[in-house]
């Protein structure tokens, strides 16, 4: 069963809904997920976005978590105080369906082999409602080429599909169709003819032309024959090692653990884990002044081989859902599609 | 007007006399409408280069991070590197060359004039096309581009689109060179140099806060600024210690009791600090390249920065960098009649 909400309902939507809407606007210039001021009424909330600069990966997995805290009186043992988050409900309007993709592969790292109960408690309380994308939103969207779709639903509770005045909405986790329910006489069941409408889109769709590099199974045997090529030095050259390809990207969750001192006597402060990133010089430096990945080559191959080649071989899924923008933002070009496409010609 | 072809007439013939190890230049890429930084070193690819308003780096950092790969080879060649350089870039190489990076014999400058135009602002070009995306941009007589899309060609006005550097530039025309391609032009009519930075400093003291509050609060600490910069060359960055000396006898205690002068954690007062850090030490050495603020994926104004200490510097010393390579930098020189009424 699917349903139809207008447009211009979406801002009654959000006011509805007993949790913290958040929606992408522009702001600055950027695009980016800006909370929804509760009672946004008719145009309030517009999802008239490309895509997001930031992925919405911070919701579950911000860039800044407090682990605990921590006290010490001199001469006696610390004292630690656990802080696991007890986020409120957290709505995520309009994520497009790379990024939505980009939750089950972070899930798969913070659930599982390891849980992770500070991802889990916030991932717990998310919920996502996607928006189709009827044409790719960037010159370098390549989603289908990763296996993915400019109608995939997966990662999502609720996906709606833009019909000009109107969504079609469908619940696609009971979550979802909490949301909807929640909304109450804003949606009337969808006709016969809107599921075509929407079903007609999604193969349009289907149907854009986007970026791709060709066979998605070839690119992780051509990754490990590759690994000592040197193609990755002189695909790097440009590379000026700085973080935005890895801090935009829907799936890299990367870490570093810190000590935040916030006073002497008692000492005290947070343990705290940010966002870490492997095109950076610390990132794998060694106390003993070695670091295994010293040049942009061995960085630029260590992103590409953990998404396309690594990863498939832990979790049978590649690490990258298309969104394209770790080539848009890059400031030299550097351009992941046309690596991929590299190493599978070599 | 700058005729490409001429451009890889000398490339290849440099190359070939090999009286150049390395032509950095631009090229087409992948990635999008902005061309890409080429590194040719075979003058048979010099046919590669190409120039226009979507060369937009300055390739003056690939001379520093060219020099610090140098100074790890056992037999480095070291012969002279040429840069296609336009009047800001050839002003950073200047910079570099005073603060003796390296010697003004390792470098051949090909310079560009970028007469009355400049480069393309990436996001100016995309608002200016309104959902069209541009696959090449030409300069079409003085004061408008050619863009083609996939729908067609459009004339977009240059003040529109060009990037907000070029629109104050005070240095169209490249200041040092070995050779030049373009003429000079004297009045390019755009606003006069930090028409932008008067603006902000209009503002009251509690309003500019609250700008820079705001937009240090969604720095992602990617450090593209950074590292897009040819002037933060140091090898040891205050916001990551890589330098750090660890031996054997290091004990664990001086390990965590290192100082970390600013944390990780990307928030304001931390982001701040960051930027303030780089702002000053760019201090009389930013020639207002502003590859910083184009780079930045948040949209941070840093340029606003950079422009406000060029303009102290400007304004106390009656100095500016990159100008003349054989200038001592203003940091490390002292004059007479510097202002000193802080010596007490």
């Amino acid at each position: 069963m699917s349903s139809i909400l207008k447009k211009t309902d979406l801002g009654a939507w959000a006011a509805a809904l007993e949790a913290e809407v958040f929606a992408p606007a522009l702001a600055d210039g950027v695009w980016a997920y800006q909370p929804v001021a509760p009672g946004a009424n008719d145009g309030g909330v517009a999802l008239t976005h490309p895509n997001t600069a930031r992925p919405p990966k911070n919701f579950a997995f911000p860039q800044r978590e407090v682990l605990y805290t921590f006290e010490q009186l001199k001469g006696q043992a610390p004292k630690l105080t656990e802080t696991l988050p007890n986020p409120a409900p957290v709505v995520v309007m309009g994520v497009r369906p790379c990024d939505g993709r980009g939750a089950p592969r972070n899930d798969m790292v913070f659930t599982g082999a390891f849980d992770d109960p500070y991802y889990q408690s916030r991932r717990a309380k998310t919920a996502y409602v996607g928006l189709a994308c009827n044409t790719p939103p960037s010159p370098n969207c390549f989603c289908k080429a990763v296996g993915g779709s400019p109608s995939s639903k997966e990662g999502l509770d609720v996906q709606l599909t833009d019909l000009g005045d109107r969504y079609h909405v469908v619940a696609v986790t009971p979550r979802g169709e909490e949301l909807i329910e929640a909304g109450g006489k804003l949606f009337a069941e969808a006709g016969a003819a809107d599921e075509k409408e929407s079903q007609r889109l999604h193969s349009e769709a289907a149907k854009c032309e986007q970026r791709t590099f060709g066979d998605l199974a070839a690119a992780a045997p051509a990754l490990k024959k590759n690994f000592d090529s040197e193609m990755w030095q002189s695909l790097a050259k440009a590379c000026i090692g700085c973080g935005i390809c890895t801090f935009l990207c829907p799936t890299c969750h990367c870490f570093d653990i810190s000590d935040e001192v916030t006073g002497q006597s008692p000492m005290r402060g947070e343990r705290v884990r940010t966002w870490d990133n492997c095109q950076f010089p610390d990132f794998t430096m060694h106390s003993s002044g070695h670091n295994p990945r010293e040049t942009l080559g061995a960085r630029l191959r260590q992103r590409v081989n953990h998404k396309f080649l690594y990863f498939v071989e832990n979790n049978g899924t590649q690490q990258c859902t298309g969104c394209g923008r770790c080539i848009s933002f890059c400031p030299v070009g550097i351009d992941i599609v046309a690596v991929l496409d590299r190493m599978i010609q070599a | 007007m700058v005729d490409i072809v001429n451009i890889r007439a000398h490339a290849k013939d440099l190359l070939e006399k090999g009286t150049v190890k390395m032509v950095l230049g631009y090229q087409r890429g992948t990635a999008g409408v902005l061309a890409e930084p080429a590194f040719i070193t075979d003058a048979g690819q010099a046919d590669h280069l190409v120039w226009d308003p979507t060369c937009v780096q300055n390739l003056a950092l690939y001379l520093v991070n060219e020099k610090k790969a140098q100074s790890h080879q056992r037999d480095p060649d070291t012969r002279p590197i040429a840069i296609i350089a336009k009047g800001c870039d050839s002003r950073a190489v200047a910079v570099l060359l005073q603060e003796r990076h390296f010697e003004r014999k390792d470098v051949h400058v090909i310079g560009v004039s970028c007469g009355t135009l400049g480069v393309v602002d990436k996001n100016k070009l995309s608002k200016a096309l309104n959902g069209r995306v541009a696959t090449k941009v030409e300069p079409h007589g003085t004061d408008s581009f050619k863009v083609t899309t996939a729908e067609g060609f459009v004339d977009v006005a240059a003040a529109d689109v060009l990037a907000d550097r070029c629109l104050e530039c005070a240095c169209a025309y490249p200041a040092m060179h070995d050779v030049v391609f373009g003429e000079k032009h004297e009045d390019r009519g755009y606003p006069a140099r930090f028409t932008a930075l008067g603006q902000l400093e209009a503002k009251s003291e509690d309003e500019r806060w609250a700008y820079w509050e705001g937009h240090f609060n969604r720095c992602l600490r990617c450090y593209a600024c950074r590292s897009v910069c040819p002037m933060c060359y140091c090898p040891e960055c205050v916001v990551d210690s890589i330098e750090l000396m660890v031996d054997p006898t290091t004990s664990a205690d001086e390990k965590a009791n290192r100082i970390k002068w600013i944390e990780r954690s990307a928030v304001a007062s931390e982001n701040s600090m960051y930027h303030l850090v780089r702002a000053i030490h760019l201090a009389g050495r930013c020639i207002d390249c502003a590859e910083c603020e184009r780079v930045c994926p948040v949209d941070i104004p840093i340029r606003m920065l950079n422009n406000k200490l060029e303009k102290e510097a400007k304004d106390m010393f009656g100095y500016e960098p990159g100008l003349d390579p054989e200038l001592p930098s203003l940091v490390a020189s002292f004059r007479d009649d510097d202002p000193n009424s802080f010596i007490r």
